[in-house]
């Protein structure tokens, strides 16, 4: 090679597809499927589809520590459940009209994470998953027996019109534009330079550190944006029933978040989009045919780790490379 | 003739670890010039990634003092030093394994613009012209969509140099940048540190075991033992010294 020639440019490979582009012919093919099943479906397809928007954006945000921050979360059933509560309290305690109540929802779980998140941030790996799982037992038991307040067991309700008083469609309607718009933008999250950097911190903290981003920070970072869209799904659940239990930040909702993701699969940004949907067909069907269905979905879930690691999005990414066009 | 280097930019005083009842580091001293290829050698357990550790912020001292370009630099956690420019090399090349090549530059070159905490795409995306020109640099471009875990332990090494180098460094510490590869990869590597190192005019601290690497790159060698600096020189005054041949070159 001569060294005097004037370098040229390197080139590029060809971007096979820019990976920070939303691909939007999918985005709008699924949400049009969605409200037209809103739309024209039957009460039950109505409902099942609102919940399963409601749990594919808890399981997304719960996916956003898990596949990329290097954080697990053990109790984000909190985060969920707290935004419920801070829409019933501000309502019924302070007096809030009803829509800033709702608008307060989020708010609150943002918050909570903060506090529990500068902690959890102090210690790594199953430590920190421990505190998560900690932070969450105790916020149960103040939210169980603290009765003058939350009035424990028998929950709140009455201070919203469950599904605001619309037609279940319409509110359906409403959890779809929001679910989905709350989906792109933590899309947008992880595709950032924020989420690439959430993403170092992840994968390799030493690294990272050494490139010069602070750990605690940065995990500090993901878990309250994480908090935060948990508690925009707990708000659209809360106002869906138009009520609030100490259940909604109970194990249950945290274990099924957990599983929606792994069934989906790790490291794959729609796995809590796939897992929701999945969880709620095998809910769904199994329930009717089996008494211990829930020991049917464990079942389930170990296949699925076992034969694909990847989770139901893996599968459907190596079958998108091997179909002709597929990308890769 | 090696250029001259300028004046100290790296003085370490009196610093010492201690584990336990272990004493890692002794009181070492050590004073660094600008532009420096230093390479610190010693036989194993004599304290040189302690040494390495405590540099770049891993371990916090006992006692004694790191001062670089001014700035006081001893117990200030791994990312504080990366920000005052303290570049860093693992001995097991450590990356962002689940990543691309690709994306692994483009994550040191976003930590190095600053503003790693923005929502905006397109910053990224702006950034892949500077990304593909140092993947060239470090000859890694043709493999820019591999990911990380797919390539070879010596590709692996080169990208987190050329990572580190990202961060336009001025002072790099490398431990051990040759460990486990061939002979061939070696001098290629080490050739490419020394090209940027020099052309960059950084200071570069690196333990090394392989003697002629050592020999063929370093300008100033200082050697440890016990955790305390025993000998410090040129290569020709290390090479000719009878106790260092004794407790080190002899006991290979």
């Amino acid at each position: 090679m001569n060294r005097d020639a004037p370098a040229a440019p390197p080139v590029a490979p060809p971007a096979r597809d820019d990976p920070y582009r939303i691909r939007w012919l999918p985005v709008a093919a699924v949400g049009l499927v969605a409200a037209s099943a809103l739309l024209a479906g039957p009460p039950l397809i109505v409902f099942a589809l609102t919940e399963v928007m409601i749990f594919a954006l808890f399981a997304t945000a719960l996916n956003l520590l898990l596949s990329y921050s290097g954080m697990v979360s053990f109790g984000h059933a909190v985060y969920f459940g707290i935004a419920a509560y801070g829409v019933a309290l501000s309502i019924t305690r302070l007096g809030w009209p009803m829509w800033a109540g709702i608008l307060a929802g989020p708010f609150v779980s943002a918050f909570f994470a903060l506090v529990f998140g500068a902690f959890c941030v102090q210690l790594t790996a199953i430590y920190a998953a421990m505190l998560t799982l900690a932070c969450s037992e105790v916020t149960f038991a103040v939210v169980f027996q603290w009765f003058e307040l939350t009035r424990g067991e028998s929950g709140i309700s009455g201070h919203v019109p469950a599904m605001l008083g619309l037609a279940p469609g319409v509110y359906g309607l409403v959890v779809l534009a929001v679910t989905g718009a709350s989906i792109l933008a933590l899309w947008r999250v992880v595709h950032s330079p924020l989420g690439l950097t959430i993403r170092a911190v992840g994968q390799n903290a030493a690294r990272a550190a050494a490139l010069g981003h602070s750990r605690r920070t940065v995990q500090l970072i993901a878990f309250v944006i994480s908090g935060f869209f948990a508690g925009v799904a707990g708000t659209l659940f809360s106002v869906f029933h138009g009520n609030v239990f100490p259940d909604y930040l109970g194990t249950l909702i945290t274990v099924n978040g957990l599983v929606m993701v792994l069934l989906g699969g790790l490291y794959n940004f729609s796995a809590g989009i796939y897992g929701a949907v999945l969880f709620k067909i095998l809910d769904n069907l199994l329930a009717h045919y089996f008494q211990y269905w829930q020991l049917v979905i464990g079942l389930i879930l170990m296949a699925v780790i076992l034969v694909s690691p990847r989770g139901i999005g893996g599968a459907i990414q190596s079958l998108a490379r091997r179909l002709p066009g597929g990308h890769r | 003739m090696r250029p001259a280097a300028g004046a100290p930019v790296l003085t370490v005083s009196a610093l010492s670890k201690r584990f336990g009842s272990f004493l890692a580091l002794e009181r070492v001293d050590l004073s660094v010039r600008q532009g420096e290829v230093r390479a610190i050698i010693g036989p194993n357990g004599a304290g040189k990634s302690t040494l390495m550790n405590v540099l770049s912020g891993q371990l916090v001292p006992d006692s004694g003092s790191i001062v670089f370009a001014g700035q006081r630099l001893e117990g200030r956690p791994p990312y504080q030093l990366a920000r005052r420019k303290v570049g860093r090399a693992f001995q097991i090349s450590s990356t962002f394994r689940r990543m691309t090549i690709y994306e692994n530059m483009l994550a040191a070159h976003n930590a190095a613009a600053g503003r790693w905490f923005s929502l905006h795409p397109g910053r990224l995306r702006n950034m892949r012209a500077a990304v593909m020109a140092d993947l060239e640099e470090i000859g890694l471009a043709h493999l820019a969509e591999q990911v990380v875990e797919d390539v070879s332990h010596g590709d692996r090494k080169r990208l987190e140099f050329g990572m580190v180098l990202a961060g336009r460094p001025r002072l790099l510490l490398l431990d051990e940048p040759t460990a486990g590869m061939g002979l061939q990869e070696r001098h290629a590597l080490i050739d490419l540190v020394l090209r940027q190192v020099r052309e960059r005019g950084v200071t570069l601290l690196f333990v090394e075991h392989d003697i002629d690497v050592v020999f063929r790159a370093a300008d100033y060698i200082t050697v440890m033992a016990l955790g305390k600096v025993f000998a410090e020189g040129r290569p020709e005054q290390i090479a000719a010294n009878v106790q260092v041949q004794e407790i080190y070159l002899g006991s290979r």
